[in-house]
């Protein structure tokens, strides 16, 4: 499976390599072990996303920029309205970050 | 604040990593078990702290799952271009920026332009569109023309027929297209000195000018004499042309006395004082005189047009000097759409909490509509995550 580091940049991805990181510093831990660590998580947030995440979301908004480049496609949305299911939430400015979901099912 | 879907999901997340990396820490003489679960410790207190997970984790003393993944499988290199099929609407790189811009051959005039500087305008209105390239965006029909030929058969055109309605095209000068000077100077020198020469030849005849032409050809000024006039307005006419080319130096003889002769033609002005700087250039610019350039058509007076001054046209400082016109005109377009990109870009990487990672489905776009369909995205919003399994987007532009 296939996977994409994109999720490292999630709040749970951003935490992982921060500890990572303290741990290869203080020498607790191999870069190369940690690696592998991260592309484990890749993998298995991917995975828990398309398994155990049902809800759908709507976002509208205004398209301030778009770029798609290398196949990932940025967009970067004022006054953006998000709504799923039981909340919504306003955000002045936002950035979506989508890599193609074809890209996996290779 | 977490939702507990998210808590639950990112603990899901955290003890399937810990458990398939195990056999990597406890075997091949990797740090231990004790490392790992310092690392999960850190982890799991690091989330609570950014308030993504609802703390206490009931510790499931890790079960020991059979890690079903097998070997590991390489992360999907981003950087490598995606060649997949072409069946989903997302523009590829190729479609929004196509590596050569297309280029119709259009330089060769068309028959019978050559004498009138009308019809060789028109030309140099399709000519001046090329440097465009194709664009993305449909562009009116109605803009004479000359954009639709050099982008047929891209993706956004909605005109179909790139070439054919070139030879159907009336003797119109675009004003639309920014004139640049010099480029119609070289095309003329070039490929339309055959033409001139047979209308030298027709219409001299009606004018009894047979005896100069050899005396154009070699001295490369015109001797105005078949008409009285004296050399005065001659000489108004060389300072205007030159005050209204503010310096810009190289111009064709042929315009210079396309333009003296038909301006002259009515009082009879016989020119002796060597090549003018051309009003015509800025003729061209403006519709309003462009109708007294039929006049001038009318009068043959491209007649005195010699081809070797029409070979002057092509000297290497007209070349320069279109440089210097297309980086006035290139420059400060591409210099003002990069800072903007810029500025955002940095404006958005300190500034933004708020960010969206996710997989698209499918982006499409109708004018400055925009829908895309995303899927399996971690979003984390007014300090919330939120995680959706589907998500569809809808943005004006």
């Amino acid at each position: 499976m296939a996977t994409f580091e994109l999720y490292r940049r999630s709040t749970i991805g951003m935490c992982l390599t921060e500890t990572l990181d303290e741990m290869v510093q203080s020498g607790t831990l191999s870069p190369e072990l940690a690696i592998q660590v991260l592309v484990q998580f890749d993998k298995s947030m991917t995975e828990a996303l398309e398994t155990q995440v049902k809800s759908k979301v709507s976002i509208k908004g205004h398209l301030h920029t778009y770029r798609f480049c290398d196949n990932v496609w940025t967009f970067i949305l004022q006054d953006a309205l998000f709504k799923n299911e039981d909340t919504q939430e306003n955000v002045g400015r936002v950035k979506i970050v989508a890599c193609d979901s074809k890209l996996l099912t290779q | 604040m977490a939702t507990s879907t998210t808590s639950s999901v990112y603990i899901h997340v955290i003890e399937d990593v810990i458990n398939k990396v195990r056999e990597e820490f406890v075997n091949n003489g990797g740090p231990g078990d004790s490392v790992l679960t310092e690392l999960q410790g850190l982890w799991e207190m690091k989330m609570m702290h950014a308030g993504v997970i609802c703390g206490p984790i009931e510790r499931s003393s890790a079960p020991k799952q059979p890690a079903p993944g097998g070997p590991i499988t390489p992360v999907h290199d981003l950087n490598v271009p995606y060649e997949g099929t072409e069946e989903y609407e997302t523009p590829t790189a190729e479609i929004l920026f196509p590596p050569t811009p297309l280029q119709t051959p259009i330089q060769t005039p068309l028959p019978g332009s050559a004498a009138t500087p009308l019809l060789g305008s028109a030309d140099n209105s399709s000519m001046y569109n090329i440097p465009t390239g194709p664009s993305e965006y449909p562009t009116p029909v109605s803009d004479s023309g000359g954009s639709s030929d050099v982008k047929g058969g891209r993706q956004y055109m909605p005109s179909p027929s790139p070439t054919p309605w070139m030879s159907q095209r009336p003797p119109v000068v675009d004003v639309n297209v920014a004139y640049v000077e010099g480029r119609d100077e070289v095309d003329r020198g070039s490929s339309q000195q055959p033409l001139t020469q047979d209308f030298f030849m027709m219409s001299s005849g009606k004018r009894k000018r047979e005896d100069f032409a050899t005396q154009y050809h070699s001295s490369g000024y015109i001797p105005q004499q078949d008409g009285a006039g004296d050399a005065t307005p001659g000489f108004l006419q060389v300072s205007k042309g030159s005050d209204s080319l503010a310096g810009r130096g190289t111009v064709t003889s042929a315009k210079r006395e396309m333009l003296a002769c038909g301006t002259r033609s009515s009082s009879k002005i016989p020119q002796l004082d060597g090549p003018i700087p051309d009003p015509y250039d800025d003729v061209l610019s403006t519709p309003n005189i462009y109708n007294y350039q039929g006049v001038v058509n009318e009068d043959y007076n491209i007649v005195n047009t010699p081809a070797v001054n029409e070979l002057q046209a092509g000297t290497p400082a007209i070349i320069a000097q279109q440089d210097v016109v297309d980086d006035d005109d290139d420059e400060p377009l591409n210099e003002n759409d990069d800072d903007e990109l810029d500025d955002v870009d940095q404006g958005e990487e300190l500034n933004t909490h708020h960010l969206v990672l996710a997989q698209f489905d499918k982006v499409t776009r109708t004018k400055s509509r925009w829908k895309c369909t995303l899927k399996d995205g971690i979003m984390h919003i007014n300090n919330k995550d939120i995680l959706f399994n589907k998500a569809t987007g809808e943005f004006d532009f």
